[in-house]
């Protein structure tokens, strides 16, 4: 059963409110036509006994009881739908077409008015009550006259307008409940859809998702804006999940290499054999590892996590990739690297100052890292034509295959070919994590080809979107 | 040198308290804010080191009342939350360094080092000297035995928060927070390049080394 939860829902409530507004509104609506029609029927029946008993008066005035009695003769027998009583000074019927006064009080000064059942016999012989109104007054001469009409017929009317009354109030109760029913289901229906979502939510399934009716009404709007929140929620709860993963899968062999190395120490040591000094600094080498590995990862993760990277502000980045030149071009003349920087002054962006100058570090490490001796590493920061804000670094070193470039920025991706550097196959994936985060991209190319012998060496572009 | 530890674990302010006591320092601990904060009213420390989340009072809440009642003494802010935000809230609250856990205690050491010494050199010096190098900081020179030595402007920078911390060990990641202010961790040997581009310029046909280099640590500047 629908209905009790029906009743307790806001709209429903709200709808009664309203409807009882409406009643209270149409209740005088409908009292003014009644004032305005029955009562102009009453009225006019009035009228028309006013003016009848004003010429019966007139009569008497000119020719006395005798006159008067002689027109109420007349006038009885006559076609006038009027009801006629003569009564004497002692209350005795002198003539009229009604055998008794409706009205008791004879002696009234009068005039008095009365609406009052007419008693007829019909043609079937059977008794009919009609309705009638009629006025007595006290005649200069202390003879009562009474007037009357049989309002039966424009009662009918007046019955007819009040029925009819009644049933547009009914009709309007009715029509409003119905209708207050209908929007209350229909809203409490959009409404329920939202409530099953989140209860769906809150149950476990992040995939529950509202329906979007595409009304472009508030509740399509509240529905879209649930939908954005739980794509989020779902994709922060994902990141995490995934981080945590790759965490422990990740960090396991490091931590069992490290292990083992101790283990190995020990041993050595209890039999006298090996240094422990040395273990115990090979162990504490292998730990930074694990926690640089560790702290990669989590910042991989993080970004991933938050979609967007945090504390973004807008800085020069002209002068960030400077720094960055200033600091990598001491290791490339130290490893007899040709080092050039191309930067365009007073480049705006907007970003994480921090992770984009790792962004940068990392793919300079690299290059460095790379190129053999007698290589070039070019860096440059420029805008381009799209107005997107480009850093580009440029080595000579063996480059990476097509095939390969989609796969090295993965975590802990690395060739064949580079397993011999030291690294954990992170810094590509920091970038690329980087440039996600900032609604950019990483861009990996074939570099300037052949250079000295070596090559076709590498382009990495870190591209970021224009500031709005 | 007495140093406050204000830490909840236990057994890391007890690794940390024995690591620093070795070291020649005088340790005092606070298992968590209110008594760090009592501690701390005591007064006589050279430097505090506060973690940041603990019981009863956080780190932030033990620096902020410790900044508001005039307590100058140099805090070192250690904490799981490694995010550049966390940074800046953490400086902002009053501390003057920051250290990310897990850490290194030769990061600590010096750290520590770097803020017990700090206060020593409180007044605006023009020149510093150390030994036979002198730096004039307004014409922005540098002269080892008389002998002018060509610097370029990181490389002054370097040296002079090398000056400033002579005799103590300055780790890697000190050098880049405070020379280059920037928070990253460079996979490759970047400061090392820089250092010893200094080192052959303030060593080099001299008889003696200044600049040395710590085992595990980073680099000293010595007189």
């Amino acid at each position: 059963m629908r209905l009790p939860r029906l009743i307790r829902s806001t709209p429903f409530r709200l709808t009664l409110l309203f409807l009882a507004l409406f009643a209270a509104a149409a209740s005088a609506f409908l009292g003014y036509i009644y004032i305005a029609t029955a009562g102009e029927v009453n009225r006019r029946a009035d009228a028309d006994i006013t003016r009848e008993m004003e010429s019966l008066e007139a009569a008497y005035r000119v020719g006395g009881v005798n006159a008067l009695n002689q027109t109420i003769v007349e006038r009885a027998t006559g076609e006038r739908p009027f009801l006629y009583l003569l009564l004497d000074k002692d209350g005795k019927r002198i003539s009229g077409s009604i055998e008794e006064s409706p009205i008791d009080d004879f002696t009234g000064p009068g005039p008095t008015w009365e609406t009052f059942k007419l008693t007829e016999t019909d043609i079937d012989g059977a008794e009919v009550k009609r309705a009638a109104r009629g006025v007595q007054e006290r005649l200069t001469g202390g003879e009562a006259l009474f007037v009357g009409a049989d309002v039966q017929e424009s009662e009918g009317y007046v019955m007819k307008i009040v029925r009819a009354l009644r049933g547009a109030g009914a009709l309007v109760i009715i029509l409003g409940l119905a209708g207050g029913v209908l929007i209350s289901r229909n809203v409490s229906r959009s409404m329920q859809g939202l409530v099953d979502v989140v209860n769906a939510v809150r149950a476990g399934d992040l995939h529950a998702r509202a329906r979007v009716r595409g009304t472009r009404d508030e509740y399509d709007e509240l529905a879209e804006g649930l939908n954005d929140m739980l794509d989020r929620i779902e994709r922060l709860m994902g990141g995490l999940r995934h981080a945590g993963d790759a965490i422990a899968h990740d960090l396991r062999s490091p931590l069992t290499r490290l292990r083992a190395r101790m283990e190995v120490a020990l041993i050595d040591a209890e039999n006298g054999k090996g240094d422990p000094m040395a273990a115990l600094e090979t162990a504490l080498i292998d730990a930074d590892g694990v926690l640089k590995t560790f702290n990669a990862v989590l910042a991989i993760a993080r970004l991933q996590a938050a979609g967007e990277a945090p504390n973004q502000e807008t800085f020069d980045a002209s002068e960030l990739a400077s720094d960055m030149a200033e600091l990598y071009e001491a290791s490339c003349e130290d490893k007899g690297l040709d080092f050039k920087a191309e930067i365009v002054p007073a480049l705006s962006i907007r970003g994480n100052r921090e992770f984009i100058a790792q962004a940068l570090a990392n793919i300079l490490d690299n290059a460095i890292k790379y190129t053999p001796e007698g290589g070039a590493v070019m860096l440059r920061a420029r805008r381009t034509s799209s107005g997107e804000l480009e850093f580009s670094v440029t080595d000579t070193g063996p480059g990476v295959p097509e095939a390969d470039r989609a796969r090295v920025v993965q975590r802990f991706v690395r060739l064949e070919n580079s397993r011999s550097e030291p690294g954990a196959g992170l810094g590509l994936s920091l970038v690329q994590a980087v440039a996600a985060s900032h609604g950019g991209r990483l861009e990996l190319a074939e570099g300037p080809g052949e250079y000295g012998g070596f090559g076709p060496g590498l382009r990495v572009a870190l591209l970021l979107p224009r500031v709005e | 040198m007495r140093i406050l530890i204000i830490e909840d674990d236990l057994e890391a302010a007890a690794a940390m308290s024995h690591g620093l006591t070795e070291a020649g320092y005088e340790c005092v601990h606070a298992p968590d804010g209110e008594a760090g904060l009592t501690a701390a009213g005591k007064g006589g420390f050279d430097v505090m080191i506060v973690d940041r989340m603990m019981p009863k009072k956080n780190g932030v809440e033990v620096v902020e009342t410790l900044r508001r009642e005039g307590d100058q003494t140099p805090v070192l802010f250690l904490s799981a939350l490694g995010e550049i935000n966390d940074r800046v809230v953490g400086l902002r609250a009053g501390a003057d360094d920051y250290l990310v856990k897990p850490y290194a205690f030769a990061e600590l050491m010096a750290r520590v080092d770097a803020l017990s010494r700090r206060r020593e050199t409180g007044a605006v010096a023009t020149t510093l000297k150390v030994g036979e190098l002198e730096m004039n900081l307004i014409n922005r020179t540098v002269h080892r035995q008389g002998k002018e030595i060509d610097l370029q402007p990181r490389e002054f920078q370097l040296l002079e928060f090398m000056m400033r911390h002579a005799g103590q060990s300055v780790t890697r990641t000190m050098l880049l927070e405070k020379v280059w202010e920037y928070h990253f961790d460079p996979q490759t040997n970047v400061i090392d390049v820089h250092i010893s581009r200094l080192r052959s310029k303030i060593d080099k046909g001299f008889d003696r080394a200044m600049l040395q280099t710590v085992r595990g640590a980073g680099y000293r500047l010595d007189p």
